[in-house]
């Protein structure tokens, strides 16, 4: 593969990622260039085989279909899969079934990508905070941004090089990450939204005793596993009965 | 008289949709993109600096939301912010209130049927006009997804804004803003419960082996209450925050020593 064919698959596959944010966002990024099919051609295209892009693309797909990702609980990533399984496919002239084998681990170090970069992203919330307060409002707006930059190193560095190097290159690179410091990022991933959640409380908690309302919404979800909406719903009629009451009404 | 003209409903529709994932994290999520949608607008809404800078502020707070469905709430919000900067008596709790009511079902409703019905849908039918390599199967999955998502989008978003002035006005004419005012605090109370044991993960690794017999600590914690840590979590920062007036960096940090001393010595796991 030529450098450039390389440069411009790891662009667009940073464009395509789930936070790249240039493509109108996920309309144009990680729901529509970051789909592996429309990967497919699209690398074709750039590797002048757009037959089996497409042929490849569609099987990565397939393994692909049904993943949502809803919240922060990621359970595969199409993007490494994609944007490094197709190329390096293309390119040795291997079968489609190829790509879906390397896509399963390169899924997974795509996951670790999200939670990096999500786990670091939470600097760029500290600065937007520091600006508003500075008043320096034109910067604070702009770092959605500046921000993205977090996400184009850990795309596009990973995609240019295993592209470029070729495909001894990204069993390496999964080896590369310790066990032990993924495992840091996964648990801080995990419990640092506490935080989020602890600062929404303290501006929405008009008293201690008002921790009730908080901990019905929670055992609607941890142990009825109710869907949100649900939740909501029962949110608004004990929302309605406290309107009744402090209202001093007869129910009605 | 309005303050925002259709440009800037659009610039603003334009901007969210582009950034709401641009700054994605762990500790806020959307915020960031939220704040610089007010910050889009925010010069027109306000004279005065420390207006502008309170009207930021209020939308760095915890949001998310799936993209697409829940365009409709940076309308419904830019359109009460407009009434407020007008000159109506709109509490931050109220705006606050509404973003934390809505973000929850909309993201519901929008995981179900974006990323778990339309798309699935669409690829699958592209995978059958792909068959054999054939160029019709992107094609279609690109002017369909588009064709759908950009007009959907923009109709929620624009609906969103009216609704929000529409809304706002009939509140305050009824003279309810006290009893809305309460109850979306209280919805937005019940809500932030159940999302922060959707997206708050805590398990712990420890356990008591003896020959045949293991009893894990995560198995006692579930018989009393399944995401008991979780909801410690969430208590620990608010208590933190709220209680021991910690800055917000610093209990970051905090969470930080948990998460690695927690995570070598087992305590927690993935």
């Amino acid at each position: 593969m030529t450098i450039f064919q390389a440069l411009l698959i790891a662009l667009l596959g940073y464009l395509g990622s789930i936070y790249g944010t240039f493509l109108f966002g996920t309309v144009g990024g990680w729901n529509l260039i970051g789909r592996p099919i429309v990967a497919g051609a699209v690398i074709g295209f750039i590797m002048g085989d757009v037959r089996n892009g497409i042929i490849i693309g569609a099987a990565i797909q397939a393994l692909y279909v049904g993943l949502v990702t809803p919240g922060m609980s990621v359970p595969g990533d199409v993007n490494f899969a994609s944007y490094i399984g197709i190329p390096l496919a293309l390119a040795s002239g291997a079968s489609a079934e190829y790509a879906v084998a390397i896509s399963v681990p390169l899924s997974l170090l795509g996951v670790a990508a999200i939670y990096s970069v999500a786990t670091f992203n939470a600097v760029f919330v500290h600065l937007q905070e520091r600006w508003i307060a500075e008043g320096k409002l034109k910067q604070a707006a702009r770092i959605p941004i500046y921000s993205n930059i977090s996400e184009f190193i850990v795309r596009f560095i990973p995609i240019f090089a295993a592209c470029y190097f070729g495909a001894e290159f990204v069993p390496k690179l999964i080896a590369l990450i310790p066990e032990s410091l993924a495992d840091i990022f996964q648990v801080l991933g995990g419990i640092l939204p506490a935080v989020g959640f602890g600062l929404l409380i303290k501006y929405t908690l008009k008293s201690n005793r008002q921790l009730l309302y908080l901990l019905i919404g929670f055992i609607m979800i941890a142990v009825l596993h109710m869907p949100i909406v649900a939740v909501t719903i029962v949110a608004l009629f004990i929302a309605f009965i406290d309107y009744q009451i402090t209202s001093g009404r007869n129910a009605d | 008289m309005a303050k925002l003209e259709k440009k800037d409903i659009r610039k603003c529709y334009v901007n969210w949709m582009t950034f709401a994932l641009g700054c994605q994290n762990m500790e806020r999520m959307m915020a960031p993109a939220f704040a610089r949608m007010m910050g889009l607008v925010v010069d027109k809404l306000y004279d005065k600096k420390e207006d502008k800078i309170k009207c930021m502020q209020r939308h760095t707070q915890f949001f998310n939301t799936e993209e697409a469905m829940g365009a409709i709430i940076p309308g419904v919000i830019l359109g009460m912010e407009e009434k407020r900067a007008e000159g109506e008596d709109i509490p931050d709790e109220l705006i606050q209130s509404t973003k934390t009511a809505l973000m929850g079902p909309f993201a519901g409703i929008g995981d179900s049927l974006i990323g778990g019905t339309l798309r699935p849908i669409l690829c699958s039918i592209a995978m059958g006009l792909a068959a054999g390599g054939n160029l019709a199967g992107p094609a279609f999955y690109c002017v369909a997804w588009l064709g759908i998502i950009i007009p959907l989008t923009w109709i929620l978003f624009s609906r969103g804004y009216k609704f929000g002035i529409n809304a706002t006005d009939m509140v305050f004419a009824g003279g309810r803003k006290d009893a809305i005012t309460r109850g979306a605090n209280l919805i937005g109370l019940i809500v932030v419960g159940a999302i922060s044991a959707q997206y708050v993960t805590a398990n712990t690794g420890w356990a008591y082996v003896s020959g045949d017999m293991e009893i894990t600590l995560q198995g006692i914690l579930d018989s009393i209450l399944p995401c008991l840590l979780p909801l410690l979590l969430t208590l620990l920062a608010w208590y933190l925050l709220d209680k021991k007036g910690m800055k917000i960096g610093k209990v970051f940090v905090v969470f930080i020593v948990i998460a690695v001393a927690a995570s070598l010595t087992g305590l927690l796991i993935i």
